[in-house]
């Protein structure tokens, strides 16, 4: 039932794609559920190495990028996009749970990333910058 | 200035020069050459005697006093002095002085190399507790990122299905208290960096009385619903070197503040500016229950909770002025309170005007350490 209504609503609005990559299986869950609801597609994955695979062999309309993991964090996937596929870069809405001090977010801006905001975030405010991202 | 070595030497110069003179003088003037020859080898010999105690005094007495300036100058700069013999022949009060200054040396610089280590022992716990605190706050902020957007998802009931009243209640009354514990969590984060002097703050120029509007539009509402009045007196139409969200936080916490303390009935509070110099004065008045002289004192330490007599509920971590004030340095200004018991009380603070270079208040960059 849930499913007729939502995709009602957003038939007008363009169905995206979405890579979310945290290492936290409530908070992808949360949010793919979330995207799903809103009749958009959603792929998760819980670690890094493997979100920045997708991210090179896939294409994505917007990525949702945690920070702080293990083995391969967020940072070295950004550092590893500006070496070799620097358009990526603009998809990513950063999504973290440690506070960026205001020269980090200057610097994710110079480097062309999309937003950067703080779990835990407004869930509306999360699909609207991943919406805004395509435009 | 002169050196004991030289007074010495002028004064047992001078007297054995003296005496061989008069032997001297006495010889060529006296009729007994023999006698006369006897008493100038006598005051020869004297003369010389007197010259070499004079080299010998001074030799032992400015030695040990030279060494022990240049000891205590090694112990200012090291802290520590090494451990000379004492020669056992030299002047007894200045052997005494070398050894009770090692004495004290040694008890000194043991207090001293004790202190360093307490201190870097501090220093250790510090930036272990920095580190602890940085991980708590990854580790409470990321729960409730789930628990938050999964009750935002129930109360999208067009998306989720519909909710009965009492199931959309019960979901109201976790909002609520997750709110709370965001708040928690966000204060104890925000105390954490102004005591790190880590606070980062924009100083951009604003208008002061924007910086007002905005609380006021996002607070007249509230003080509505809870029966108060919120009223707007602006003064000034100044610019200043301000942080609009940080500010906001000032304001919320001291309307909310307010809104703990003022009478259920005719409650009023005053938010506006005031010209002040060099800065725009802001305020926040309310006609509440007021806050003594005593607990004036206290309320901007952490985790301070005026004890009213009061029966309104207070919540808080007991963190919101001194984050306030914390805030409001880092600004490169200052916050103070007026109370009187019974009648109200004013939280001032100052922000820098911006027509005033930014380089004077660049200073105030670490708060925590600028406060004694």
């Amino acid at each position: 039932m849930s499913n007729t209504t939502s995709q009602a609503k957003n038939q007008s609005e363009s169905r995206l794609n979405v890579l979310i990559i945290d290492d936290n299986e409530q908070i992808t869950k949360m949010i793919s559920s979330f995207l799903d609801l809103s009749n958009h597609d959603c792929t998760i994955v819980n670690d890094g190495k493997d979100g920045l695979e997708l991210i090179k062999t896939k294409q994505y309309d917007s990525i949702v990028l945690d920070l702080a993991m293990p083995e391969f964090d967020g940072y070295e996937i950004l550092d590893t996009l500006k070496k070799e596929d620097p358009s990526q870069i603009s998809k990513i809405i950063i999504l973290t749970a440690s506070s960026v001090p205001l020269e980090t977010v200057k610097k994710f801006k110079e480097l062309g990333v999309s937003s950067c905001l703080q779990k835990p975030v407004d869930i509306d405010q999360l699909l609207s910058k991943i919406t805004s991202v395509t435009g | 200035m002169i050196k004991i070595k030289q007074a010495l030497f002028l004064v047992f110069g001078i007297t054995s020069f003296i005496m061989f003179y008069i032997g001297l003088l006495n010889y060529l003037t006296t009729q007994d050459k023999g006698m006369g020859l006897i008493f100038l080898i006598f005051s020869s010999i004297v003369a010389f005697g007197t010259l070499f105690a004079g080299l010998y005094i001074s030799k032992n007495i400015t030695k040990p006093i030279e060494s022990l300036a240049q000891r205590m100058n090694e112990f200012s700069k090291n802290n520590y002095i090494k451990k000379i013999s004492v020669d056992d022949k030299g002047i007894q009060e200045l052997q005494s002085l070398h050894k009770n200054f090692e004495d004290m040396a040694n008890i000194v610089g043991g207090a001293l190399e004790k202190e360093k280590q307490l201190n870097l022992k501090l220093h250790e716990i510090d930036t272990r507790k920095t580190e602890f605190m940085s991980m708590i706050s990854h580790e409470l902020k990321t729960p409730l990122m789930p628990i938050m957007g999964y009750l935002q998802l129930l109360k999208k009931q067009e998306l989720m299905g519909e909710l009965n009243e009492k199931q959309l209640d019960a979901i109201n009354e976790i909002s609520i208290s997750t709110e709370i514990l965001q708040k928690l969590i966000q204060d104890v984060l925000t105390a954490q960096k102004i005591d790190l002097g880590k606070l980062s703050v924009e100083k951009n120029i604003v208008e002061s009385k924007t910086l007002v509007e905005n609380s006021y539009k996002a607070f007249n509402p509230i003080c509505e619903n809870k029966g108060a009045k919120l009223v707007m007196s602006l003064k000034t139409t100044e610019m200043v070197y301000s942080d609009p969200d940080r500010i906001a936080q000032v304001f919320s916490n001291l309307i909310s503040n307010a809104l703990s303390f003022i009478p259920e009935k005719d409650g009023l509070i005053e938010i506006g500016t005031q010209d002040n110099s060099d800065y725009v004065t802001f305020f926040v008045r309310d006609n509440g229950v007021g806050i003594s002289e005593d607990q004036q004192k206290n309320i901007f330490k952490k985790f301070y909770q005026v004890d009213t007599s009061s029966k309104r509920k207070k919540e808080g971590s007991g963190l919101g002025l001194s984050i306030c004030e914390g805030i409001v340095k880092a600004l490169g200004g200052k916050m103070w309170v007026d109370s009187t018991v019974n009648q109200g009380t004013t939280f001032f603070f100052d922000l820098p005007k911006a027509k005033i270079p930014i380089e004077r208040f660049q200073s105030f960059k670490n708060p925590a350490k600028s406060k004694k």
